[in-house]
């Protein structure tokens, strides 16, 4: 760490070469029609009376950015199609308007398959979408309804379809580990899912979060969570699934076909800077982690008061960005690079680590080679554990 | 002009006002200024402003002149809590009178009653004094009634104030000098001081607190400690008011301080006499009775701390608390630790919270337990201060617990509430009686051990807050007891024994074992809790092993809150003790004081 005493003026403790510049940006739609059982993010359902206030509150927001370049665009929610097509449009006007998108851009847009229209998908590729996420969560009409999706299977199938026809790159979000949901059915979920025209997936275990109606439910009793086993069962099948299909596990959760990979993920995961905007939305600029008022109407309500829509901002140190750097990259399988982390951080990743690198590799979850760390086989199953170890002794 | 001098304690059950009503002595007298003034001035120990309780007694002058005659009146706040009762008796050894407050619309509750008596015992002049009387429900007229039910005390002679506001205080000054009498002692006979506290001040050293009882002292004089036999020069000596205020004399009668270059307190013993040198002494005073500690448990630094600085630090704290005590303790499970003596569990918690403000140690501490007494078959009797210590049950002959008397005051409401609690633990009711219309004194002898850890709390709150407890020893009783041992993975965790009543010991094992089942953190192998007596396991509940700790999503938003949670977890495990490859946590060491009464 460093000594304050032996300089006589400070200097502001940042990697050799500064921060890294925000080539990313993420802009948070709040708007849901309906508010999922097992779903805690910042969203809110039937409020689309704020929308209109939503577009020019983001406008305002990106304002003072001076349009700076990006290769990144990730428009998420909540459900960004949920907002009709005029406002969707205008939506990506504004940011076309306040970012200086470069060719190569990779642009992605989160949906929900009841809301896709062939008019929406056309809109959106005009504008510059080319990626889309689909929350197709099951093909299953039963575990659907279950987690209190409006759509049906058949529809996903033919909505996927429909949207590979307008964009290319087309990536979808499963959910396995539903209540009764057997490892039997998940595999046909998964089967389908390699079948259909798509590039990416990503697939999570339904988690019961505090606040969510999920959550209450099984407190009480009259929802039964999935034994860890079964959980641990499903996604060893998800991972067996895609290598079948010859795609790459790159992350805990994300699987893609080749070159396919999600940029704008990766940017996190690899700790580059990103702006963002919108209620709930984080960003990382300058070494600082900014979250935004997560309640939609605190956020409107300060946006148009003028005032800043932060309510958390932290400066992060050389060593905790060294460290977070560590904990978050080594949820891809590819691992981290020790020697390259340590240069661009300043900070001696195995001196600062060594006794969360021990335990970690001590359990088996971390190997060393070719001047790598990665999980292991198990240690895949233990990243957070991992990510602890590195992140405080 | 001659001083008048009177010495006066204020007792009261907890916050019946003792120290707000100081405040205002203080103000009338003109001993603190309004510029000086805060709420409750004396509790001026950081734990205590933050508690708002008083823990530790202080004494203060109170100088002033009143219908042209010069007044001395020494004051001593006392703290209300049954933990604390050893202050209450030592000051009262130093008055002639007291102040008996009573909340005008609590009434009398337990240490009204358990303070009185210790008055009267002291032969002390008893001014009932009913206070909060501008509360909205004040009810002075029953509460007198109630006083002079229970206390004996005159209706007639209550005198009605308001801490609060100020409204009879000055009537009660005046009720202090007619009716407490003035000290008696000579000031020309030899001298004869009664130590009744002290402290210790980084730079003075031992500041002794103590009462002329005869002669006077002078500064630069020489004197004797009588128990101790050590000789010393008075450097400085002096009056609190309320902080130190150095004079040249003190006389019969007066209390104040004398500092005489004494490195360590463990040279000044409270109770302790002082007089002069030399074989024409004063008769030492009787002094007081140790203060009894009623729980025991081990304090251990958390893995990868240091033991010696756990040490320096209960050094240092017991230097200003004698009525803590430790010593070093091995435990298999724990290490090398110390077990620790306390006055009552709010003690304990005081204690615990010091060492962990004033030292960088993280604690673990085991469950707090009582004394036992076993007597074995070569007829040895055996003092039991941690349950691991309880021999097999082939080698004992008798087991005995301690037993307390409880004083329960409650509205008769909830008579029957508080019964049954206390035949559910144990008690074996000795008498009930009627304070007033509506308002019953239930006493039971009760094992200590089913009092001290909640049976407070459980009559709070199954009288709404109305009933309240006290409790004295009475003395051992045998009782049928055993040890009830845990096991982790097959191995018992010495530090987790318990000693319970044999009729509970099922209960108790299934209720333990279920308890540490949630508080052991899972690990990578499954870890088995087993409870049993002797060789025969009541209880098993197993542990399964972690398969899986990761959180699917991980995106821009969540690195941040991820980051809190994972480094709020890893602080959790600081608190840890690792048993074998098991590592336990702080809170899991408090589940076996689990009754099974819920859940
Ligand atoms: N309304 C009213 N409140 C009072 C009066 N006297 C004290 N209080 C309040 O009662 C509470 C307890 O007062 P303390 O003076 O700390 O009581 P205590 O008897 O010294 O308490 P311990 O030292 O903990 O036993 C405080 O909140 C006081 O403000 C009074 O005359 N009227
Ligand atoms: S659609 Fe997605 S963001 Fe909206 S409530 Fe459902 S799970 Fe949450
Ligand atoms: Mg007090």
């Amino acid at each position: 760490m460093s000594d304050l005493a032996n300089s006589d003026i400070a200097e502001p403790d940042q990697p050799p070469a500064g921060w890294p510049a925000p080539r990313s940006a993420y802009i948070h739609v709040p708007f849901c029609r309906h508010r999922c059982g097992y779903c805690n993010f910042s969203v809110v359902a039937q409020r689309d009376d704020l929308i209109q206030q939503y577009l020019e509150s983001i406008n305002a927001e990106l304002a003072g950015l001076g349009r700076p370049e990006v290769d990144t665009v990730f428009i998420g929610g909540g459900t960004p199609t949920h907002l009709a097509t005029p406002q969707l449009q205008r939506l990506m006007q504004i940011v076309e308007h306040r970012f200086a998108i470069q060719p190569n851009v990779e642009w992605s847009m989160e949906a929900n398959p009841e809301d896709i229209s062939a008019e929406k998908l056309a809109v959106m590729r005009d504008s510059g979408v080319n990626r889309l996420s689909l929350g197709v969560q099951s093909f299953s009409d039963g575990k659907l309804q279950l987690l209190e999706r409006s759509h049906r299977g058949i529809e996903a199938e033919e909505i996927i379809q429909l949207a590979a026809g307008a964009i290319p790159n087309i990536s979808i979000d499963l959910i396995f580990a539903a209540p009764k949901e057997t490892l039997a059915e998940w595999t046909e979920d998964l089967q389908k899912a390699f079948s259909l025209p798509i590039a990416h997936l990503s697939t999570y275990a339904l988690t019961y979060e505090k606040g969510t109606s999920f959550w209450t439910r099984a407190r009480s009793g009259n929802l039964s969570a999935a034994t860890e086993q079964l959980e641990v069962d499903m996604y060893n099948a998800a991972r067996q699934a895609a290598k079948q299909s010859g795609w790459e596990h790159y992350e805990i959760s994300n699987f893609a076909k080749s070159e396919s990979q999600c940029r704008h993920n990766l940017a996190y995961w690899h700790g580059r800077g990103w702006y963002a905007a919108g209620p709930g939305a984080a960003s990382f600029v300058g070494g600082h982690r900014n979250v935004n008022h997560r309640s939609t109407t605190t956020y409107l309500k300060r946006m148009a008061a003028g005032q800043d829509p932060v309510a958390e901002s932290e400066a992060i140190s050389t060593v905790q960005y060294a460290r977070e750097l560590a904990a978050f990259g080594i949820r891809m399988l590819a691992g981290i690079d020790v020697v390259k982390l340590s240069r661009e951080t300043g900070v001696d990743l195995g001196d600062e680590c060594r006794l969360g690198i021990e335990e970690a590799t001590r359990h088996g979850w971390l190997a060393a080679s070719d001047g790598r760390m990665r999980l292991t086989q198990q240690g895949v199953l233990f990243a957070d554990s991992v990510a602890a170890c590195f992140l405080s002794d | 002009m001659s001083v008048h001098i009177r010495n006066f304690a204020i007792i009261a059950h907890i916050d019946h006002g003792k120290s707000t009503l100081a405040d205002r002595l203080l103000e009338h007298t003109g001993t603190v200024s309004n510029r000086e003034m805060k709420e409750q001035l004396l509790d001026d120990l950081e734990l205590e402003r933050q508690r708002g309780i008083t823990i530790k007694a202080r004494a203060v002058v109170m100088q002033f002149e009143r219908n042209g005659k010069k007044y001395e009146l020494n004051l001593i706040d006392t703290p209300g809590h049954v933990d604390f009762q050893y202050e209450v008796s030592r000051s009262l050894a130093c008055c002639e009178g007291v102040l008996l407050l009573v909340d005008a619309f609590q009434g009398v509750e337990a240490q009204t009653v358990a303070n009185a008596y210790a008055a009267m015992e002291h032969d002390l002049k008893i001014i009932p004094v009913i206070n909060k009387i501008d509360l909205m429900h004040a009810r002075p007229d029953e509460v007198a009634e109630e006083m002079m039910n229970s206390l004996g005390t005159d209706p007639d002679e209550c005198v009605r104030v308001s801490a609060k506001t100020g409204e009879g205080v000055d009537g009660l000054v005046d009720a202090i000098i007619e009716h407490i009498p003035p000290p008696t002692g000579d000031p020309k006979a030899t001298l004869q001081a009664m130590v009744f506290d002290s402290n210790y001040d980084d730079y003075r050293g031992a500041i002794t607190y103590v009462r002329i009882m005869q002669g006077t002292v002078k500064k630069g004089q020489k004197i004797a400690f009588l128990r101790s036999g050590t000789s010393h020069e008075v450097v400085e000596l002096g009056r609190f008011a309320p902080q130190r205020q150095s004079t040249d004399v003190l006389a019969a009668g007066q209390v104040g301080y004398l500092i005489c270059n004494i490195k360590s307190l463990g040279d000044v013993h409270i109770g302790d006499t002082i007089s002069i040198p030399g074989d024409k002494a004063a008769e030492a005073l009787p002094g007081y009775s140790r203060p009894k500690r009623m729980v025991y448990c081990g304090l251990f630094p958390s893995d990868g701390q240091d033991f010696s600085e756990l040490r320096d630090a209960l050094e240092r704290l017991a230097v200003n608390d004698p009525s803590f005590e430790f010593e070093p303790e091995t435990s298999d499970a724990l290490g090398f630790g110390f077990r620790c003596g306390f006055l009552g569990l709010l003690h304990m918690e005081i204690v615990q919270q010091r060492l962990e403000k004033e030292s960088d140690v993280d604690l673990v501490q085991t469950a707090p337990n009582v004394t036992y007494e076993i007597i074995n078959k070569r007829g040895e009797t055996i003092t039991i201060h941690k349950p691991q210590d309880v021999p097999d049950p082939g080698d004992i002959e008798e087991f005995r617990q301690p037993i307390v008397r409880c004083n329960v005051i409650v509205p008769d409401d909830f008579i029957g509430a508080v019964m049954k609690l206390c035949q559910e633990r144990r008690g074996i009711q000795q008498s009930q009686e009627y304070l007033a219309a509506g308002r019953a004194m239930l006493t039971y002898d009760i094992p200590l051990a089913e009092v001290v850890y909640d049976l407070h709390d459980k009559i709070k709150s199954a009288t709404r807050g109305y009933g309240t407890l006290d409790y004295e020893m009475v003395g051992y009783e045998a009782a049928d007891l055993c040890r009830l041992d845990i096991m982790v993975n097959g191995n018992r965790v010495d530090a987790l024994s318990v000693v319970c009543n044999k009729a509970d010991a099922d209960r108790r094992g299934r209720a333990v074992a279920k308890t540490l089942k949630k508080e052991i953190e899972r690990h990578m192998f499954e870890v088995a809790v087993q409870a049993a007596i002797g060789s025969r396991v009541i209880a098993r509940e197993t542990v399964p092993a972690m398969r899986k700790n990761v959180t699917a999503k991980c995106y821009g938003g969540d690195i941040t809150r991820k980051r809190k949670l994972l480094q709020k977890q890893k602080e959790g495990k600081k608190r840890m003790k690792a048993i074998g490859n098991v590592e336990i946590s702080q809170k899991a060491f408090m589940a076996v004081l689990s009754d099974g009464e819920q859940g």
